[in-house]
């Protein structure tokens, strides 16, 4: 069992808690067993078979008080024991559930982006939930109900045959009937609860689709399709549910039936022993027999269950174990990494780097130098490369062929984790998470080393989690959110700087997202910082506000900032335009206004919107303006090819 | 993840209770049949322990042959009582699978009604209640809110009646065999019933806890994972993993608890089935005794004419342990229905939500559709607390007087800036929203008078996020409208220029749409939706035409002429940005903070020398850099 042995080293850290929690089990179950010995005693005293007088009473009052007391201190004891070993063993399950979630947590974030662009949050989600609890179950529950089962069986049935061989018979021709047709049942139960648990959720998902999409549904008018679709989903599961019941409903009401079948039988032969064995086989012992066989209702009707859970169990396990085997490509290599690298001053170089994403080619033979402290802009239309250039920077990816260097260091031999702390970025649609604002500007800022949490060790007596410090001071917060052109916005919610953010706070609009993120890199003071596209729902205003904001920090820093507006860029030290992949144009504002290409046709376009503008917001899209250029570059690029070719032939 | 809702718990209240009873009415017949076989089965549940009873008394004792003295007789009744017993326990399991089934439907057709009322409520609400409850709130309604109310009348209601059912009967039953036995056996039911309500209080609480917590590491787990690299980017792995850490802990002693909790109840029920047993146990051997202690010497009547016969004890410990799953059951039932009390409050809370936008009672509809519109001095605002009588300089008017006449056919181009009220005209002529002043009028007809559904057959929105149905692409075309043939969508395709596409996908017109068109691209999902509005052939289309930031040249030209082609021979209300898209259109309503401050042909207000003018301007200016 391949999946019992990567399992292993989790049980492990309990085998303790496990083992002796079995031991409970058997101990609970041997112990269970002597009530009905205890009213066997009663009964067959009260039915006076001691002295061969048939009248005489073969128990005293005491004695019976003795047995009741004995019954009592039976069930108290096995009480007890089941007590502790649920204590043991669920609390096991529990503990494992929680360290396969922490190593898993601790995995994942060692992953990178190609992983994460391929896995779907969902699927990760239901692996770690859904699957997660059926293999905990089948530790918690599947373990001890095993040992329940079968320990169960051993002693009750060992009673039973000491008690009469011949109904022992009776018991062991008609137990594996009982099993077998529960086992089938529990087959047909899960499967049914299968069928309605999908339709179930497809029914969910119905509804969630239908009220996301409330605009088109409303649109369109299809509302009435829309509930008759409803409706017939509903149907179904109405028959799905219903189906469930008819094995799931009397399955109760079905063991009890069985069992009175089992007893009839035992009470026709088992009668007939009592009569004709003259004492041997008592009435005492036809109850206590009876008793016996009752107890084991519960664990027949879990040999059914119990393989379903196990089996399930281990296919989660499986999944589980994907995550496990997952691998990062961009990760630090030992013998490759440099951990001598620790500080870096922001000197960039791409050197011939190109980039494929299949067979598409982002990024074609970049070679770029940005010396340390430079203000970098770079523009171009949608797709040219930008961001993908930017995500170069970070190690997000690594180059198809070509290497980037930072000062002088191949990216491949410096530390992720060195790289990380240099460089910070502003995406184009940045991530914010579900905390106050303070913490999510405070986001990548740690003044001091925090402990790893330690995996593959167990929870059991291990130290509570360190307590995590406070993020840094509130001023240097605020003064980062000044410099975003953000601190006015805040101050505006009631919470202002602890205003939480995301479903339970308040949502922010996209120039605030925006900003938010903006505040969030500078705060780190980074050797360099990258802006893809970061300013683009910010109105023209705030822009400005953000630009002197923005030099007031990168003083010293590498700045690359990828941008549509003109006004923008124009203040960087150096401009690099991106076409397909390529770089076509560098150089200052005005060298590039002089070189009169795509860059100053931009800028003319800029100008004149902004002059039409100039009462209202903004331009309503400079990236909009951008690409519209791309494409009319390109029609007079074709025209200009077709107008030489035409000039080339009528030359000749 | 949906949060869960605050409340969790409410006092019993019997107005919501007569609610959902309302609900269970027209089941009436298997409410009826359902009382009938709880009945039944509780009156034909004790006799088994008296059969076993008589078994043991009449043939298994050893008096009883002495009595008898003929064996085959005691033979033929115990095959007699045995044949009875499996009989009795085949008509046993035959009450109780009908009543398992009359329940199962009763419960699964109120939870498809309320269901279905639920979600066809939704449809009937305005736009604006969408605007307001996050969708995870409503599918809670429609989830396990309803679950709640089935719950409510399966556990609820259900085993309150069946466990009184049998709790008399037993309880006559073994009072009537055995008063003073059945006293001592009663005693134990008290404790039992006070431990099982406070064991699940506290089980309750820990599994709340526990939900709560779990809620807390699956939103953390969701974040970072969807958040991972944005943690990488910023050296925040360790913290994070810290504070998952702090989450994860807080979620395994939430679950310890419960183990806690849950390991005590199950011994101490265990042990006082064990505490009854033994009372009867000792009592009944203390009658036995005790009667033939008094007639010392007379032995004969000490065990036989006794009060008590040993079967009578065998039955009692069998009639006591079969008393206590409806006690434990009665002891959760008022916790089970307070726990739907909050749901029911909830559901009902959506089923009498005001239908703001409802079609007048004689609506009208409009069998031979123009497409004529008109804006008649429209005052809009999205805030519903702006009425008629806000005055004219509040901030919150999105649009103020707007005058606007779009003749049948006719194509009009909604210019301006952002937030000057071009979203707002469309929103209002489909009536997702009701004006606060003047009047929108279709072919001469306010839309308030309209009925609604009639109107918007009528009225095709191209939206700038394309929402995408799970299913195929061709479903997400005709909109499940099984009425339009494959052709006709293949025409359309052809016709926006996005057939050869849907063709290169694996499996044609019938590819899976997956994740809201995860794997469509921008463009591509633009062209749909132009494909989508052609097919469901509406007289009047508007487009909200801002979405194409991320799209190539190639496709992008694709678009414009797609939109041409769309927009050719119906009423279009197009929100343009680009020029080349508005000089296809009739005419051109420049907009700016609510107003409309200039309109005409191109050529008009080319002249006119205005906003539109300069607008145009720089086209030209573009023009000229091509040159």
């Amino acid at each position: 069992m391949d999946s019992l042995r990567t399992l292993w080293p989790y049980l492990k850290m309990h085998q303790r808690q496990y083992v002796i929690g079995m031991v409970l089990v058997i101990f609970a179950n041997s112990i269970n067993l002597l009530p009905f010995y205890f009213i066997r005693l009663v009964i067959d005293g009260l039915t006076g078979a001691r002295d061969g007088n048939p009248g005489t009473p073969g128990i005293t009052l005491g004695q019976a008080g003795w047995y009741a007391l004995g019954i009592v201190a039976a069930a108290a004891a096995a009480g007890v024991l089941m007590l502790y070993m649920r204590r043991l063993i669920v609390v096991a399950s529990r503990q494992t559930e929680y360290e396969i979630r922490r190593d898993i947590f601790a995995h994942l974030q060692g992953l990178d982006k190609p992983y994460y662009d391929r896995a779907s949050t969902g699927d990760l989600m239901n692996r770690l939930t859904g699957d997660l609890s059926a293999v905990r179950e089948t530790l918690g529950f599947g373990a001890w109900q095993i040992v329940n089962i079968v320990s169960g069986f051993l002693t009750s049935f060992a009673v039973m045959f000491s008690l009469s061989w011949q109904l022992t018979l009776i018991v062991l021709a008609v137990v594996p009937i009982i099993v077998g047709v529960l086992t089938y049942l529990a087959r047909l139960i899960n499967v049914r609860h299968r069928l309605a648990q999908e339709q179930s959720s497809k029914i969910a998902g119905k509804a969630q689709e239908n009220f996301s999409g409330a605009r088109v549904v409303k649109g369109y008018a299809i509302e009435d399709r829309e509930i008759s679709e409803y409706r017939a989903m509903n149907l179904e599961l109405l028959r799905r549910n219903i189906a469930l019941t008819k094995v799931d409903g009397p399955l109760r009401s079905f063991m009890s039936l069985l069992l009175g079948l089992a007893f009839a039988l035992i009470l026709l032969v088992g009668g007939r022993l009592i009569l004709n064995s003259n004492g041997a086989f008592t009435v005492g012992m036809f109850v206590q027999f009876v008793g016996t066989l009752e107890r084991l209702t519960f664990p027949m009707l879990m040999i059914g269950w119990i393989t379903g859970v196990t089996q399930r169990g281990l296919a989660s396990w499986l999944r589980l174990r994907e995550l496990y085997d997952a691998r990062a490509q961009v990760q630090d290599v030992p013998g490759r990494t440099d951990t001598s690298v620790r500080v870096l001053d922001g000197d960039l170089r791409f050197e011939n780097v190109s980039m494929d994403y299949g067979s598409r080619e982002v990024l074609r033979n970049i070679d770029l130098h940005v010396p340390a402290g430079t203000f970098l802009g770079i523009t171009g239309p949608t797709g040219s490369g930008k961001t993908v250039l930017g995500q170069l920077i970070t190690r997000s990816m690594d180059p198809s062929s070509g290497v980037v260097r930072m000062d002088g260091h191949d990216l491949h031999v410096i530390p992720l984790k060195a790289l990380h702390d240099a460089v910070a970025v502003v995406p184009q649609e940045p991530f914010l998470f579900g905390d106050s604002i303070a913490n999510n500007i405070a986001f990548g800022v740690e003044k001091q080393e925090l402990p790893v949490v330690k995996t593959g060790v167990s929870v059991v007596g291990a130290p509570l989690p360190p307590n995590i410090p406070q993020m840094p001071d509130p001023e240097r917060v605020r003064n980062a959110a000044r410099l975003a052109g953000l601190l006015e916005d805040i101050e505006g919610f009631p919470e202002g700087f602890e205003t939480l953010l995301g479903e339970r706070g308040v949502t922010l609009s996209g120039g605030q997202r925006q900003r938010t993120a903006i505040a969030r890199a500078i705060v780190r003071e980074p050797a360099i910082l990258i802006l893809d596209d970061s300013l683009s729902a910010v109105d023209t205003e705030t822009e400005r506000k953000i630009l002197d904001g923005l030099r007031e920090v990168s003083a010293g820093r590498t700045v690359i900032l990828i941008a549509h507006r003109v006004s923008t860029l124009r203040h960087a030290d150096k401009i690099v335009v991106l076409e397909e992949g390529r770089v076509t144009e560098q150089g200052s504002h005005d060298e590039l206004l002089e070189l009169n290409g795509h860059y100053a046709e931009l800028e003319r376009l800029q100008r004149l919107a902004s002059d039409l503008d100039e009462d209202d917001d903004a331009i309503s899209d400079p990236e909009e303006a951008a690409n519209r250029l791309a494409a009319r570059r390109e029609a007079i690029r074709d025209a200009q090819a077709t107008q030489t070719q035409t000039r080339q032939e009528v030359l000749k | 993840m949906t949060a869960p809702d605050d409340s969790y718990k409410k006092e019993f209240d019997a107005q919501l209770t007569r609610r959902v009873l309302r609900y269970v009415q027209p089941y009436l017949r298997l409410v009826i049949g359902g009382i009938l076989l709880a009945l039944l089965i509780s009156l034909a549940s004790p006799v088994f322990a008296l059969i076993q009873r008589h078994a043991i008394d009449s043939f298994l004792t050893p008096l009883a042959l002495q009595r008898a003295g003929n064996l085959d007789a005691l033979y033929r009744g115990l095959t007699f009582t045995a044949l009875l017993y499996a009989g009795l326990k085949v008509l046993q399991f035959g009450l109780q699978y009908a009543f398992a089934l009359a329940i199962g439907y009763l419960g699964q057709n109120v939870l498809r009604d309320i269901r279905a009322d639920v979600f066809s409520k939704l449809q009937r609400l305005q736009l604006a209640y969408f605007d307001q409850n996050p969708v995870g709130r409503l599918i809670t309604r429609v989830t396990s809110d309803v679950d709640a109310i089935n719950q409510f009348i399966t556990n609820g209601l259900v085993s309150l009646i069946q466990s009184t059912f049998i709790i008399v009967v037993y309880v006559v039953i073994m009072l009537s065999v055995n008063w003073r036995l059945a006293l001592i056996s009663f005693t134990v039911l008290p404790v039992l019933y006070f431990s099982t309500n406070f064991f699940r209080t506290k089980l309750r609480d820990a599994f709340r806890d526990t939900r709560t917590q779990q809620a807390t590491v699956n939103s953390k787990l969701n974040e970072n994972i969807t958040g991972m690299l944005t943690v990488q980017l910023f050296g925040r792995e360790r913290r994070s993993a810290l504070d998952f850490d702090h989450s994860n802990r807080a979620l395994l002693t939430a679950n310890e608890n419960s183990v806690h909790w849950f390991s005590l109840f199950m011994p101490v029920v265990a042990v006082l089935g064990q505490v009854a047993v033994a009372l009867i146990l000792y009592f009944a051997s203390r009658q036995i005794l005790g009667v033939s202690v008094d007639a010392d010497g007379a032995l004969q009547t000490g065990v036989v004419a006794g009060a008590i016969t040993v079967g009578t004890l065998f039955a009692f410990i069998q009639l006591s342990q079969q008393l206590f799953q409806p006690i434990q059951d009665l002891a959760d039932v008022f916790n089970t229905l307070q726990a739907a009390m909050a749901s029911s409050e909830r559901i009902f809370g959506v089923l009498d939500t005001e239908e703001e936008i409802a079609d007048k009672p004689d609506a009208k509809t409009l069998p031979n559709f123009e497409g004529q519109v008109d804006f008649e001095q429209v005052w809009f605002s999205y805030d519903q607390t702006v009425t008629a009588e806000t005055p004219d300089s509040d901030s919150r008017w999105i649009l103020r007087g707007i005058d606007l006449h779009i003749q049948p056919g006719e194509s009009v181009a909604l210019v301006g800036a952002t937030g000057a009220g071009k979203t707002s005209v469309t929103a209002l002529v489909s009536r997702f929203y009701d004006v606060q002043r003047g009047a929108v009028k279709v072919d001469g007809v306010n839309v308030r008078d309209l009925a609604q559904h009639d109107l918007r057959k009528h009225v095709g929105v191209v939206l700038q996020d394309v929402f995408l149905f799970a299913g195929t692409i061709e479903s997400n075309l005709t909109l499940n409208n099984a009425e339009i043939p494959h052709e006709r969508v293949v025409e359309a395709c052809k016709y926006v220029g996005v057939h050869d596409y849907i063709l290169s996908l694996d499996h044609g017109y019938q590819t899976e749409v997956r994740e809201r068109g995860a794997t469509l691209s921008t463009g591509q999902k633009q062209l749909l939706a132009f494909a989508r509005a052609l097919i469901q052939n509406p007289d009047i289309l508007l487009v909200l035409d801002e979405a194409t930031a991320n799209v190539d040249t190639e496709t992008e030209l694709r678009i414009q002429q797609a939109l041409v082609k769309v927009m050719y021979g119906r009423t279009s209300i197009i929100i343009a940005h680009r020029l080349s898209t508005i000089e296809h259109c009739d005419r051109i309503v420049v907009m700016r903070k609510g107003l409309v401050v200039e309109q005409g042909s191109h050529r008009e207000l080319l002249e006119h020398g205005g906003y539109y003018a300069r607008l145009h301007r720089l086209q030209y200016s573009q023009a000229d850099a091509a040159d």
